[in-house]
């Protein structure tokens, strides 16, 4: 998008989900990908969902989180919405207290994979989620590897592979006894 | 090394109905190397490369491994082709174990040699950590040309193998003891090293020059 789009989509966008926020505690700034909506975790699903039925953002483009390790709190979660109508976008950024946040799964199905990813590498717990299990790591490993303090050679990483091998190596020897 | 050719009389009643004496294990070899049945083992990029190679214009089948099946239980060479993440180990070990002997492992590309530029926690970092590997072909992705390099070395390295000795008795070393976890097969196990063990860019392994180019500056004019 050049830059001349990004501005007309945002001075759109902005007096649409003014109206739709009404009275909801919130916090407008710009960034360079358009306008962003600050909210504290216990408006956020309220937030989302003004967005998607008064302002006509039908679309979640992705929802991810960012470590500010060490600054407390330390994540940020983080979604990006998209209007197809309106052609525009609006990004909702919600500093998380703890590691738990309202999922939006119930406004946009298809941020389950998304926040089943965010879960998988940062370790927020995402609320009502209806599966939240690991997406792309093993069910069964300990750690979340984007957390700033995981390091580059992760944390034992062939544990759950040689767990493996070796309840199979004993089978066998069960076997032939 | 054992030959293919007709024994007996040489006379012209017998030379139609000849029979053929050579070294069991030779013909065991010559049979085995000739009709390797590859696994395909795709993980990334360079299972297109092997696609490629099995196709008609790099045509594996002029060394008599194109029969790619996929299903393990019908190949004895094993090509990993891309990179082999921690998840997926299990799989590609279980479809090691369920290739029948003797069975040989082609790790394609430096992903699967050393984890390649997957220097990260979710990457095995060569899969002979899991499994034992029987040639290394680099490249990021290898060309077919260098696969089939691989297939030939390969070719070579069964030729030396001792087919007989899991029947009569340990040829060359001791079979390791089993349920240690050290692998029970070992075809080439402290037989001496040939010349097809040597790098060819191996600069000790190069053939000295009797006459060595003269260096710029001795050249007169």
């Amino acid at each position: 998008m050049s830059d001349a789009n990004a501005t007309a989509a945002s001075t759109d966008a902005a007096p649409r989900f003014v109206a739709a926020l009404g009275a909801l505690p919130h916090c407008i700034s710009q960034s360079p990908d358009g306008p962003v909506i600050e909210v504290d975790v216990a408006n956020l699903h309220a937030v989302l969902a003004a967005l998607r039925d008064r302002a006509g953002f039908e679309m979640c483009s992705f929802v991810t989180c960012i470590d500010h390790y060490p600054a407390e709190p330390r994540f940020a979660l983080h979604h990006q919405l998209l209007s197809l109508a309106h052609n525009d976008r609006v990004r909702v950024r919600c500093v998380l207290p703890g590691e738990s946040a309202p999922t939006c799964t119930d406004l946009w199905p298809g941020a389950n994979y998304m926040e089943r990813e965010c879960f998988d590498m940062f370790g927020v717990r995402f609320e009502g989620h209806p599966d939240l299990r690991r997406l792309l790591m093993p069910d069964g490993y300990d750690h979340y590897p984007l957390r700033k303090e995981f390091p580059h050679h992760g944390i034992e990483p062939d544990r759950l592979y040689r767990e493996w091998d070796r309840a199979r190596r004993a089978s066998w020897t069960e076997d032939a006894q | 090394m054992g030959s293919l050719k007709p024994v007996g009389p040489e006379s012209n009643e017998q030379q139609g109905s000849g029979f053929f004496a050579t070294r069991a294990d030779f013909l065991i070899n010559w049979s085995r190397k000739n009709s390797l049945w590859p696994m395909p083992l795709g993980l990334s990029c360079c299972g297109i490369e092997l696609m490629g190679l099995l196709g008609p214009k790099f045509d594996l089948a002029r060394f008599g491994a194109e029969a790619a099946r996929f299903t393990p239980r019908q190949c004895d060479l094993l090509i990993v082709a891309g990179t082999l993440t921690w998840k997926m180990a299990q799989a590609a070990r279980t479809i090691y174990d369920q290739m029948p002997d003797p069975k040989w492992v082609v790790a394609m590309g430096v992903c699967s040699s050393s984890g390649g530029m997957y220097d990260s926690y979710s990457v095995v970092q060569g899969i002979d950590s899991i499994m034992p590997v029987d040639v290394y072909v680099p490249g990021c992705p290898p060309r077919p040309d260098a696969v089939i390099d691989a297939v030939l070395k390969l070719q070579k390295k069964i030729e030396r193998e001792d087919p007989l000795g899991r029947l009569i008795g340990p040829a060359t070393a001791p079979r390791p003891e089993e349920g240690t976890g050290k692998l029970v097969f070992q075809p080439n196990q402290g037989l001496p090293k040939g010349a097809w063990d040597k790098h060819a860019h191996d600069p000790k392994s190069r053939m000295p020059l009797s006459d060595p180019l003269p260096r710029k500056t001795e050249v007169k004019p």
